[in-house]
C-alpha cells in the first residue's frame, strides 16, 4: 500500500494557509455559526492534506480548497439545511427561517431589522455559494462551476436569482436604501 | 433583467455584497489549529525512535491502572447517575407543565435566558419532524439552566437542558458517536438521555423515545438541536 501524505511540503502548506481568511468567511456564511464554521474550516484543511498528492501544481488552489470546503459541508453539514428551493416567481409564500438568531431584548422582532448578513443567510444554499464565490470572492463563473459541480448555464442563473431573492428580502425589510 | 452576471458593472447587489457584506476573518485560535495540522512537529516524521519506550512506558502504565482501577474512587457513575434523576425531573416537571404555543416563545426566550444565566445565541426552532413548544427555567442539582421542550410528529416529547455544570465526568464507556460528536448516551426508566458537554455548561437531551427505531430518531433529533444551538454562560 502506497503511504498515504501526511506531511504536507512547504509550498503546498504555505499556499493553503493563505486562504484560511476565505474559506472561514464562507465557512461562517454556509454554517451561520462560528464555532461550526471552525470545525468545518479544520476539516477543510485535514481533508486537503489528506488528498494533498491530488492536487495538481499549477492548478488555482483556492477554488480546490472551496471544493473541499463545500463537499465537507454537504457532507456533514447538510442535514440541518432543509431549506425551501426558490419558486421561479421569487420568493416562496410562508418561508419561515429555520434557525432563529436568539431575541436578546424581550418583544423585540429581530426580522425587522434583518441585515444583509442575515437576508443573505436566508437563500438556500446552492444559491448562495455561488454567489458568495462569483461576487464576494471574484472567483470567475466557470470555478464557480466546477466548484458547484454544474453548469456554467446553471451558475448564472442561480447568481441571477439569489440576486433577485436578495433584493425582495431587502426590500422587505427596509435594509437597502 | 435587472442585472447582467459577468456584465461589466457590477449591479446594486453586487456593490452592496462588495461594500457592506462584513468579511470574516479567521479567528487566531483557529490559524493555530490549522498551522499545527498542516505542520506537525518534526519529531512525528520519524517516531520509530522514541516509539518503542513510548509503547513501553504506556504499557506499564495501563497495567498499574487495572491494578490500582478497585481502589481509585468511582465519582463517575454517582455523578451521572445524580445528573440522570435530576434530568427525569426536570423532563417530568416539563411534560407535566404543557404546551406553550410557540409564537410566545420569541418573548419567553430572553426572559428565561435571563433568569437562568444560559445565553443561547442560536436556537433551533424545529423543522418538518420537530418544533419547539416550551422554554422555561430549569434547575440541576440546584443549578440554574434552562429547558427547551420540542415535540415531534408523533407527540413525543423531547427535552434539551441546559444547566451550569454540575462538574460531571461523562464516562468514555457510555459515549457514541453520532455525526460529528461523541456524547454519552443511557436509558433509564424508559426515558433516554444523551449528555454532552459544550461551553463548560452540562447539556442534556432526555426523551421517551427508547426502542431501538425510536432511539435513532432521538439522534437525529441530536444531531439537529447540537448542530443548530450554541450554548453559552452569561455570567
Amino acid at each position: 500500500m502506497p503511504p498515504e501524505p501526511v506531511v504536507a511540503d512547504d509550498e503546498f502548506r504555505q499556499q493553503a494557509l493563505r486562504h484560511i481568511d476565505a474559506l472561514y468567511n464562507l465557512a461562517l456564511y454556509l454554517t451561520r455559526n462560528g464555532s461550526e464554521a471552525e470545525d468545518l474550516v479544520q476539516e477543510t484543511y485535514a481533508r486537503a492534506l489528506r488528498f494533498s498528492h491530488r492536487f495538481e501544481p499549477g492548478t488555482y488552489m483556492r477554488a480546490w480548497m472551496f471544493q473541499i470546503l463545500r463537499n465537507t459541508f454537504l457532507t456533514f453539514y447538510r442535514l440541518r439545511e432543509r431549506e425551501p428551493a426558490l419558486s421561479e416567481a421569487g420568493v416562496p409564500d410562508g418561508e419561515a427561517p429555520m434557525f432563529h438568531h436568539a431575541p436578546a431584548e424581550d418583544g423585540e422582532s429581530a426580522g425587522a431589522h434583518m441585515d444583509l448578513e442575515r437576508a443573505l443567510g436566508r437563500i438556500p444554499e446552492e444559491f448562495r455559494t455561488p454567489l458568495l464565490l462569483a461576487e464576494v470572492e471574484g472567483l470567475s463563473l466557470e470555478e464557480v462551476a466546477r466548484i458547484m459541480d454544474c453548469p456554467v448555464g446553471t451558475v448564472k442563473s442561480r447568481i441571477f436569482r439569489a440576486k433577485e431573492r436578495l433584493r425582495a428580502l431587502l426590500k422587505d425589510y427596509g435594509g437597502q436604501d | 433583467m435587472t442585472n447582467e452576471i459577468g456584465g461589466n458593472e457590477p449591479d446594486d447587489i453586487t456593490r452592496l455584497l462588495r461594500e457592506r457584506l462584513p468579511r470574516h476573518q479567521a479567528p487566531a485560535g483557529l490559524r493555530v489549529s490549522v498551522v499545527e495540522a498542516l505542520d506537525p512537529p518534526k519529531g512525528r516524521r520519524r517516531p520509530s525512535l522514541w516509539l518503542a519506550p513510548a509503547l513501553s512506558a504506556l504499557a506499564t502504565a495501563m497495567v498499574m491502572l487495572l491494578w490500582l482501577a478497585p481502589a481509585l474512587p468511582r465519582s463517575t457513575p454517582d455523578q451521572m447517575e445524580r445528573l440522570s434523576r435530576a434530568v427525569m425531573s426536570e423532563y417530568a416537571r416539563a411534560v407535566f407543565a404543557g404546551e406553550v404555543s410557540p409564537e410566545t416563545l420569541p418573548a419567553a426566550l430572553p426572559r428565561v435566558m435571563r433568569d437562568s444565566g444560559v445565553l443561547l445565541s442560536w436556537v433551533f426552532t424545529g423543522d418538518a419532524d420537530i418544533r419547539l413548544v416550551n422554554a422555561q427555567p430549569a434547575y440541576l442539582e440546584g443549578r440554574p439552566g434552562l429547558a427547551l421542550t420540542y415535540q415531534d410528529r408523533a407527540g413525543h416529547s423531547i427535552s434539551y437542558i441546559v444547566a451550569h455544570g454540575p462538574n460531571v465526568a461523562i464516562p468514555e464507556r457510555e459515549r457514541v458517536q453520532i455525526a460529528r460528536w461523541r456524547p454519552a448516551v443511557r436509558t433509564e426508566e424508559g426515558l433516554s438521555l444523551i449528555v454532552w458537554k459544550q461551553s463548560g455548561l452540562v447539556c442534556v437531551m432526555v426523551s421517551d423515545l427508547v426502542s431501538a427505531d425510536d432511539l435513532g430518531r432521538f439522534k437525529e433529533y441530536f444531531v439537529k438541536v447540537r448542530s443548530a444551538t450554541e450554548v453559552s454562560p452569561s455570567y
